[in-house]
């Protein structure tokens, strides 16, 4: 099975929306905790976990038990877009008779445990897991802590009986972001190691120093350490979990507190604050413009391609794009199948194949089989039937779904059917056939316009920008509507891919900040633009934003 | 010389029994199960039986995770190591969390130790704060039983009515208060003599010191009503009023601080039902200290708990209401 990798980031973006929405709406609750498990709690939903909303207490499902409750809006976000009630019912989070108590409770349809006061869960889900043990059953039960959490005592009591009694069953996530009430963990009460000084930021950049990982391992536990933000690696780690036989596993995660909405991350004071309603719409837009890297690896060298997906994958590349390209509907030939079976091991990062072929529909399988975690087939060479028959075969192996029109192309009447339920569209900003072409500039317009097409349309999924895009012209394309980069010469050509990735991420944020500086003034003018940019208050980042506000004339 | 009998041991030889008969029945100790006597359980039983090491916390939060599973788990250890020490754990994961009309999950906190009598071990291990702190947690139901067929039959009842239970036994051996015919139902006292003058109302040990009392004032020509209130929490109100508008007063008597205890819980229903004289007798809100065995009864002395204190607090209401 491949990632389904869009399916869930698409569901992890909702949850987040909805997170802000509730509250946004309560006026309280706790956004940092619910952002930093967003991404495990996105793959935990919409992996692995079986379950059924219309039979919530269904005996053999899994169990998810948050034991950091606070972070309940978190839960509450994914049972909804799970469909264990509808969405809306987000906003009475916190509220009086609400089913969405200010932290988890059997209120709720889909709630596990009744979390809250902390250091709990965990001796909670062993009594679930030896229960299971005891029936002869075989669901798992998978339990998130926080690193505050980690303070209390009894988690080390559970952590020594979950060893004791070898349960394999049972999996944890520590959800390693860094900060906990009062302020950064290391300076309240150190996990890794005391924080002196004044050394924030760079103490947990330095993996080295982490030494959360080996307390558990000391425990019995079977300990996987991966960032906590990446699907790929969470996955990797729960498949990796489920193999393992005859002890507890804990996946240490590496996360940041507040993720995905810039002025909270990193930054305690999110912690437990509601955003102001008239900034809510402003971080909405912001986490609708997730953005993604995937470098071509077609524009390295074309007799090492396993070298080229390394570079991409130390580069910290969200996925690699794959150019398969048949000499028929294009004129050159790369790859085929057999190249991505082969390229597969390297790395777990999403391979993005792009298959510039005649007839996708005959050999859509065998791409598939060979890995890919996303498969984009051109308008130009399917119909109604045959991309139909593409999009089941992919939904039925968790691969996303993705479209791509040539420059000269546009959308054919057949695709309306299939825009909603869409990953990924490629708009070509080349010819296709070679790397190293320079971007078409009418491209532009025409993602323009093909954007607000596919708003109409309820089009949910990415908008992929390809051919030619490169650090002069990345931001344009970002404010175009474009959502996923590739970068061939202009990333794999490059001596340094990571800095290059880097350069290509900060641009791309430059061209976000502005957009979400203008969204501001439509919605208050310059007092609601100075007001949010007064809330990133880590780092540099109020500094440059107020240059860009400058910049555009908006302060 | 009435027969002495073993609580634990009842308790121990009962669990068995009911583990035979439910499968869904299990043990959590925590390195009291010697002690407990709940070791003969996890012989029979090894797959049903857990012990989590010197960890309260855990080993009442465990039982809250498989009591959430459809298991019957019985928590034990001393009562002093329960209440006290986990009251977040019992309130937050076993009383609070409440399901189709369920309230609370099904964890049975069996203690042993309760009270002064522990003796020996001293005020640090005397737990005398037990019923003031499982009864004012919503859905949690109280129990104290007087002698070993209490014991034996109320083990038998919790574990086939939903719900929280805190069971508190006493460490030491119990005169046999119950014919084993006797019948137990939670919410209900047991009325162990009938009597006109006053009522005397008690739990666990100082059931015995009730009955003697009566005993010695009916030399005197009083008659006093005695009952067993095992069940603290449901408490049998309607008994209580019946017993007030009958007798016109009440004494209690209980191994627990005065404040909070069983005394005002009997003191709650008469005020609201039929405000009578009452006298309530129990540790005055302060710790206990080591006694052996045989000094335990001149502990309870110390602290007023005596069936002559009983006796006397009758007197005196009645010399009072006149």
């Amino acid at each position: 099975m491949s990632l389904n990798y869009y399916h869930i980031l698409k569901r992890i973006r909702e949850a987040r929306k909805l997170v802000i929405r509730g509250i946004t709406a309560a006026g309280s609750g706790h956004p940092g905790g619910s952002f930093s498990m967003a991404e495990i709690m996105g793959c935990v939903f919409f992996k692995f976990l079986r379950y059924d909303p219309k039979n919530p207490l269904w005996e053999d499902r899994d169990r998810l038990v948050l034991s950091k409750g606070h972070a309940s809006p978190g839960l509450f976000s994914n049972l909804a877009v799970a469909g264990y009630f509808d969405k809306s019912e987000i906003e009475t989070l916190r509220k009086f008779e609400s089913r969405l108590q200010g932290h988890p409770d059997f209120k709720c349809p889909g709630v596990e445990f009744c979390g809250g006061s902390l250091g709990i869960g965990l001796s909670f889900s062993i009594g679930m897991a030896l229960a299971a043990r005891v029936d002869g059953k075989t669901h798992r039960i998978y339990t998130i802590i926080g690193d505050g959490e980690s303070d209390e005592g009894q988690v080390w009591e559970a952590a020594m009986t979950a060893s004791k009694y070898k349960l394999d069953n049972l999996t944890a996530f520590l959800d390693r972001n860094f900060i906990q009430q009062d302020d950064y963990t290391e300076r309240v009460m150190p996990l890794d190691e005391e924080l002196t000084g004044d050394d924030i930021s760079e103490m947990w950049k330095n993996a080295a120093r982490w030494k959360t990982g080996d307390k558990w391992r000391s425990f019995g536990w079977n300990v996987l350490e991966i960032d906590g933000h990446r699907i790929e690696q969470i996955i990797k780690a729960i498949r990796s979990v489920q193999q393992t036989k005859g002890t507890p596993s804990i996946v240490v995660a590496r996360t940041i507190k507040g993720k995905g909405v810039e002025h909270m991350e990193d930054n305690p004071k999110w912690h437990g604050v509601a955003p102001n309603p008239k900034i809510a719409p402003i971080i909405d837009l912001e986490l609708d413009c997730q953005f993604l890297i995937a470098p071509s690896i077609i524009a390295g060298d074309m007799t090492n391609l396993g070298n080229e997906v390394k570079r991409a994958a130390q580069g910290r590349a969200d996925f690699i794009h794959l150019d398969v390209m048949d000499g028929l509907f294009v004129p050159n030939k790369t790859f085929d199948h057999n190249k991505i079976k082969e390229l597969r091991p390297i790395t777990s990062i999403p391979f993005d194949s792009h298959l510039m072929i005649t007839d996708p529909v005959k050999h859509v399988r065998d791409y598939v089989e060979a890995g890919s975690d996303i498969i984009t087939v051109h308008a130009e060479v399917c119909d109604e039937s045959s991309f139909g028959e593409i999009h089941d075969i992919l939904r039925t192996n968790e691969v996303s779904v993705g479209l791509a029109i040539n420059p000269d192309t546009e959308l054919p009447q057949w695709t309306d059917k299939f825009i909603s339920d869409l990953d990924q569209l490629i708009l070509m900003s080349v010819i296709p056939g070679k790397s190293g072409q320079k971007y078409i500039e009418s491209s532009h317009e025409k993602t323009h316009r093909i954007v607000k097409l596919l708003t109409k349309q309820n089009f949910s999924g990415f908008i992929e920008a390809d051919g030619g895009v490169d650090l002069s012209n990345v931001e344009s394309c970002f404010l175009d509507g474009a959502r996923v980069f590739v970068g061939g010469s202009a990333i794999i050509g490059q001596k340094d891919v990571r800095s290059t990735i880097s350069e290509f991420r900060k641009k791309i944020l430059h061209g976000r900040r502005k957009l979400l500086i203008q969204k501001a003034h439509s919605l208050g003018g310059t007092e609601l633009v100075n007001k949010w940019i007064d809330l990133h208050e880590v780092g540099k980042k109020k500094s440059e934003l107020l240059q860009i506000a400058k910049e555009a004339g908006f302060v | 010389m009435t027969e002495m009998t073993d609580m634990r041991t009842v308790y121990g030889e009962t669990l068995i029994k009911v583990g035979e008969e439910n499968s869904n029945v299990v043990v959590v100790g925590a390195d009291t199960t010697d002690s407990l006597k709940t070791k003969p359980f996890g012989k029979k039983f090894p797959n049903r039986f857990f012990n989590v090491g010197i960890a309260e916390a855990n080993l009442v939060s465990i039982a809250a995770g498989l009591a959430n599973e459809g298991k019957v788990p019985f928590a034990s250890t001393y009562a002093i190591f329960l209440p006290g020490r986990c009251v977040d754990q019992i309130r937050n994961a076993i009383a609070y969390p409440s399901r189709n009309g369920k309230k609370g999950l099904n964890v049975k906190m069996v203690v042993s130790h309760g009270g002064l009598s522990v003796g020996a071990d001293g005020g640090s291990h005397q737990q005398i704060e037990d019923i003031a702190i499982m009864r004012v947690i919503p859905n949690v139901n109280v129990l104290i039983p007087a002698d070993t067929v209490a014991v034996s039959k109320l083990t038998w009842i919790i574990s086939q009515i939903h719900g929280p239970f805190y069971m508190r036994m006493t460490r030491s051996k119990t005169p046999l208060i119950h014919s084993e015919s006797q019948e137990f139902e939670i919410g209900k006292g047991i009325v162990l003599r009938d009597g006109s003058d006053c009522t005397i109302a008690a739990c666990g040990i100082t059931v015995q010191m009730a009955l003697d009392a009566a005993d010695s004032l009916k030399q005197e020509g009083i008659s006093c009503r005695v009952l067993d209130m095992f069940s603290i929490k449901p408490i049998d109100s309607s008994l209580i009023e019946k017993a007030a508008r009958e007798t016109g007063g009440i004494v209690t008597c209980e191994e627990h601080n005065i404040l909070a205890g069983f005394g005002s819980a009997v003191s709650e229903v008469v005020t609201e039902t039929y405000p009578v004289p009452m006298r309530r007798i129990g540790v005055q809100d302060k710790f206990g200290e080591s006694a052996r065995d045989n000094e335990v009864p001149l502990l309870l002395q110390k602290h007023g708990i005596t069936s002559i204190n009983i006796a006397n607090s009758v007197k005196d209401i009645r010399s009072k209401t006149r």
